[in-house]
């Protein structure tokens, strides 16, 4: 193969590349922890000794909410000379906590999703109900 | 020009990444289930019933504020799931770096509300743009008054 010929190929090859990153905000929650809470019975100060300080609170008239949240964001990217394919995917563990006028727990709603965040290609489903399934029953507190 | 000279040449420029397209998709959490969005019963389900089908929204919203000073409240669930098509093409101009980038993607995540009033039963819930079911933002209350 003449020198140049081999130059071009050499390029071709070695030109593409990929990359991975992984980002995250907060601890993930602790889905044991929120379990033992009891609406009509756990109070605003037991919650925050429990989950430490929320993230936001917001008033809702006479009552208040606790957000407590986290997320994790893997990223895929293949460079292919002129043209690029990625897949970026964002989950979040999520906790509102609804408290009365009283500051006793009424309600909380829960999310759990930063275990199932997935590196992929853009052409690939990533809310596959398998691998939920999978992941969930890995981490405590979340699988069934 | 040889073949050899005009191939190292187009690689060459190739390879300053001048023109570049790309294919991607952006997922931000999970979708609400539509089957159990559509069962839910305005004037039935309560907030536990919902944030049982549902799980932790996004946001929430005060709603309905009475002078007694009881509201209900309007919470929000949002995602992203876009896959899409873009070109970047970028060059030096005179001393000036000028770029064009063009993305097939949309920016207004789809979402759905529900909104409960101060019985915290559901009145009623809307599937759509965050960007259409969220009223204009207002200035928020000062912190003292």
């Amino acid at each position: 193969m003449k020198p140049l010929r081999s130059f071009a190929l050499l390029t071709l090859l070695t030109l593409p590349a990929c990359g991975l990153a992984y980002q995250s905000t907060n601890e993930p929650l602790d889905a044991v922890a929120i379990k033992e809470l009891v609406p009509g019975r756990t109070t605003a100060r037991e919650v925050v000794e429990k989950l430490g300080g929320p993230n936001e609170v917001v008033q809702l008239g006479r009552r208040t909410a606790y957000r407590y949240d986290a997320s994790a964001t893997k990223s895929a990217v293949l460079f292919l000379l002129l043209f690029n394919l990625g897949n970026q995917d964002t989950r979040q563990d999520r906790l509102w906590v609804f408290f009365d006028e009283n500051d006793v727990l009424s309600h909380y709603g829960t999310t759990y999703g930063m275990h199932r965040v997935q590196y992929a290609m853009p052409w690939e489903d990533v809310h596959e109900p398998e691998d939920n399934a999978s992941y969930d029953a890995d981490r405590p507190g979340v699988g069934k | 020009m040889t073949r050899a000279a005009l191939l190292t040449g187009l690689l060459g420029l190739l390879a300053t990444g001048c023109v570049t397209g790309r294919y991607g998709q952006v997922t931000i959490n999970e979708p609400v289930d539509g089957a159990q969005l559509q069962a839910l019963k305005p004037g039935e389900d309560t907030l536990a019933s919902c944030l049982d089908a549902l799980g932790a929204p996004v946001r929430v919203f005060e709603y309905r504020v009475a002078p007694d000073r009881t509201s209900g409240m309007a919470l929000l669930w949002s995602w992203n799931q876009d896959r899409g098509w873009g070109v970047r093409a970028s060059m030096s101009l005179r001393g000036a770096s000028v770029s064009f980038d063009y993305g097939s993607q949309n920016l207004d995540l789809p979402g759905c509300v529900l909104w409960f009033g101060p019985d915290l039963v559901l009145e009623r819930w809307r599937e759509g743009r965050v960007g259409d079911l969220l009223p204009e933002r207002v200035r928020p209350a000062p912190a003292l008054d």
